[in-house]
């Protein structure tokens, strides 16, 4: 490997959120001095990569950069049809099902190797994934669309059928999962190296990371880690005093008692003048949260980082809405989110049609639930403000207002879609002290440093 | 000190551990750049294992720290003998207080944990500190200081400096994740379930009894059973436990419909056990439809 290239996977690396420091550097070089005989991509991926997801991004990287097979790499060969075999030793091959054809852009098919062996061939053609590429989808929408075009989901549906009819035996099943992981895991990669390409930048590395992921896209792996990572801030958050206390340089009132009772263990002689202890009062959090189903896997992490929170709030009440109010702090805390997602549905069907009413919410709140708000009281809003054309009534987010001593907003949507023509952001906007965009777990650490 | 990572991984097969290429190299790397290295995996997989019989083919003494909820530097790195203490107060009433006050810090009244030991040890030691992720956050920035700098601090005594150069293996579960400070001070190892071909291997060299036919058997239908979802997969010494099993109950092949009662050998939870019972009663009609 010349220096640019090791250069250039070092910065890619880095770019992509993985650390590495200059002796992380130096050791490689190192090895590579000292054990020629080891492979160069085997050194690196043992010394630089720290955690096991990150793998990914170090193969993302290392393929984009020394893969001859990608299509950033050859703009001369558009016309050419690149062939993949999708690595997975077991797989049973498409057989006789007969779609997965695609429309000659990009297609899935059995392959004959030379060795007589059936393997799955994924066949990617370059002009044809830059077009679709050109639809300026969010990388997610890009991938399910480039699936779409070479009809991977015809595929898929036909073995889920074979698999329900019991014509496939679990072996075959299994097999066939795998393959479906490697292709999509070869797709997302493809489009990653296009856009990497396109951009002439590691951003579109950096955006795949968790910490920057929508939250709705996250894997259950990626959701561990980013549980894993709230758990750190809050504890982080918890040893840190207040912003309030450490602007303060008012020392509080004299403490007589405990000045007296020291001077007396020194013959009498005062020493240092003692002040009274300032005990923080009890800080108090109301949590909305809309549970609509697009604000569902946002609500999970929100209220995950309020458990993590729980024991540094003397008092925290937790209400769901979409049309009218429930209040669930007495069982949020001891349950899965899963069997909360359960009952957040049959509730929904209860006595909701699954339209967001935060007019109907607020007035609710205000006419049942805010006698027992303090003005010491916090309000955080989940939300992503449509309000389906209804009338945003806000005189009750007025009254709340006044009542409490801060409300803030966090928005799953991205800014510009706060001024859409159905959305209250703009209507309620005098009456919340902050609002933020809380879409990725990068925007919800920067919320839990600024609110809590 | 091993020249390349096969011959590591040669030294390992003797004491009976098997090894992949890849792994070999990064553990290679990390004993050459005299780095700690940290293993994850799910349990059972070898981890400690790995350590064990790296400290044999190392020839280390092996010392381990086992980790758990509230472990403290009193029980990882050092203590003061208080008995000792008192006794050496209760000897010395007409001494002078400042040399008695020195005296009672002195490494004579020093207890050595096991990272204590691991530091101070003259002959080469292998230091195992095991399911660090059950420890606490407070014990693993403690840790540190000895993992970079191979030296440990004691207040009353100064910094000691290691004077062996332990090799350093820290296991963990992954029940928590570790801070960046930590990851960035090791070489990082991810162990998971061998493949088929490795575990035959790791099956056939633990009890050379069992047939090749039992062996291969054994591997394919744990195999199988690890892609099911279960609590907790079989780990490597589950499948041996397994194929001893079968082996006393002198069965020489697994029959889907004769494993009864062989199942809590492999799966430790009844939620498991009757998963894969259900599945068994499927696999065995599936056979007997493709034996047809």
């Amino acid at each position: 490997m010349n220096g640019w290239d090791f250069l250039r996977v070092i910065n890619g690396l880095r770019q992509a959120s993985i650390m590495i420091s200059s002796e992380d550097v130096r050791d490689v070089q190192i090895c590579f001095d000292r054990f020629p005989m080891i492979a160069e991509k085997q050194i690196m991926k043992a010394l630089l990569i720290r955690r096991p997801q990150d793998l990914i991004m170090f193969e993302s990287v290392w393929r984009i950069i020394f893969d001859a097979n990608l299509l950033g790499k050859a703009d001369d060969a558009e016309s050419s049809t690149r062939i993949i075999n999708v690595e997975d030793k077991n797989s049973p091959g498409i057989g006789g099902q007969g779609v997965g054809r695609g429309f000659g852009g990009i297609s899935l098919s059995n392959s004959e190797g030379y060795n007589g062996s059936k393997d799955l061939a994924l066949k990617i053609n370059p002009a044809k994934l830059e077009a679709l590429m050109n639809k300026k989808e969010a990388f997610e929408e890009l991938v399910k669309t480039v699936l779409a075009d070479m009809n991977y989901y015809t595929w898929i549906n036909s073995y889920d059928l074979a698999y329900q009819r019991g014509t496939l035996t679990e072996e075959e099943w299994y097999a066939h999962l795998n393959l479906r992981t490697s292709i999509i895991a070869e797709i997302r990669h493809q489009v990653l190296a296009l856009q990497v390409h396109q951009e002439n930048c590691w951003q579109p590395l950096a955006r795949q990371h968790f910490l920057f992921k929508s939250l709705s896209n996250l894997t259950d792996v990626e959701k561990n880690l980013v549980k894993s990572s709230i758990r750190k801030w809050t504890r982080k958050l918890a040893v840190r005093l207040g912003q309030r206390w450490k602007s303060s340089t008012r020392r509080g009132l004299i403490d007589i008692a405990r000045i007296v009772r020291q001077s007396v263990q020194c013959k009498g002689l005062i020493f240092k003048i003692s002040y009274h202890q300032r005990i923080p009062r009890a800080p108090e959090l109301i949590v909305l949260c809309d549970v609509s189903n697009s604000m569902a896997p946002f609500v999970e992490f929100l209220i995950f980082l309020i458990s993590c929170f729980k024991q540094r709030y003397r008092k925290i009440r937790v209400y769901f809405f979409i049309e009218t109010v429930w209040d669930v702090s007495d069982f949020i805390w001891d349950e899965d989110f899963e069997n909360i997602r359960q009952k957040i549905t049959s509730w929904g069907h209860k006595i909701s049609l699954g339209f967001s009413d935060y007019g109907a919410a607020f007035k609710e709140l205000a006419e049942n639930y805010l006698s027992n708000m303090s003005a010491r009281g916090t309000i955080v809003i989940l939300g992503d403000g449509k309000n389906n054309y209804r009338s945003p009534q806000k005189e009750y987010v007025a009254q709340i207002s006044e009542r409490v001593k801060q409300i803030f907003w966090l928005n799953p949507l991205n800014v510009e879609e706060w001024n859409d023509p159905d959305n209250i952001m703009k209507d309620y906007q005098p009456f919340f002290r902050k609002a933020y965009r809380c879409r990725s777990a990068d925007d919800l650490q920067k919320i839990a440093k600024d609110v809590f | 000190m091993h020249t390349s990572p096969r011959e590591l991984a040669q030294a390992l097969k003797q004491e009976g551990y098997l090894l992949d290429e890849e792994t070999a190299t990064t553990l290679f790397l990390s004993l050459y750049l005299k780095k700690p290295c940290l293993i994850e995996g799910p349990a059972g997989v070898g981890k400690t294992h790995l350590a064990i019989a790296l400290a044999k083919a190392e020839r280390r003494k092996l010392i381990r720290l086992q980790c758990y909820e509230g472990l403290d530097i009193t029980k990882a790195l050092y203590d003061w003998n208080y008995a000792k203490q008192l006794l050496r107060l209760q000897l010395a009433k007409a001494d002078d207080w400042e040399e008695i006050k020195l005296d009672l810090f002195s490494e004579e009244f020093l207890l050595a944990r096991p990272l204590l030991e691991s530091i101070r040890s003259e002959e080469p030691v292998l230091l195992l500190i095991d399911e660090l992720d059950k420890s606490d956050e407070e014990f693993e920035s403690f840790l540190l200081e000895l993992l970079a700098e191979q030296q440990v601090t004691i207040p009353e005594l100064g910094t000691i400096t290691s004077k062996a150069n332990p090799i350093v293996i820290l296991t963990s579960n992954n029940s928590r994740d570790f801070s960046d400070a930590l990851r960035r001070r090791c070489i990082h190892i991810y162990l998971t379930y061998p493949s088929l071909e490795r575990e035959i291997s790791i099956l056939s060299s633990q009890v050379p009894e069992l047939s090749e036919q039992l062996v291969l058997e054994v591997c394919e239908f744990v195999a199988k059973v690890r892609k099911l979802p279960l609590q907790k997969s079989p780990s490597v010494s589950e499948s041996i436990d397994f194929a001893c099993a079968l082996k006393a109950l002198q069965k020489d092949k697994v029959n889907y419909g004769d494993l009864m009662g062989l199942l809590n050998v492999l799966l430790k939870y009844p939620k498991d056990i009757v998963k894969l019972e259900e599945r068994l009663k499927k696999w065995d009609s599936e056979l007997k439809v493709r034996m047809d």
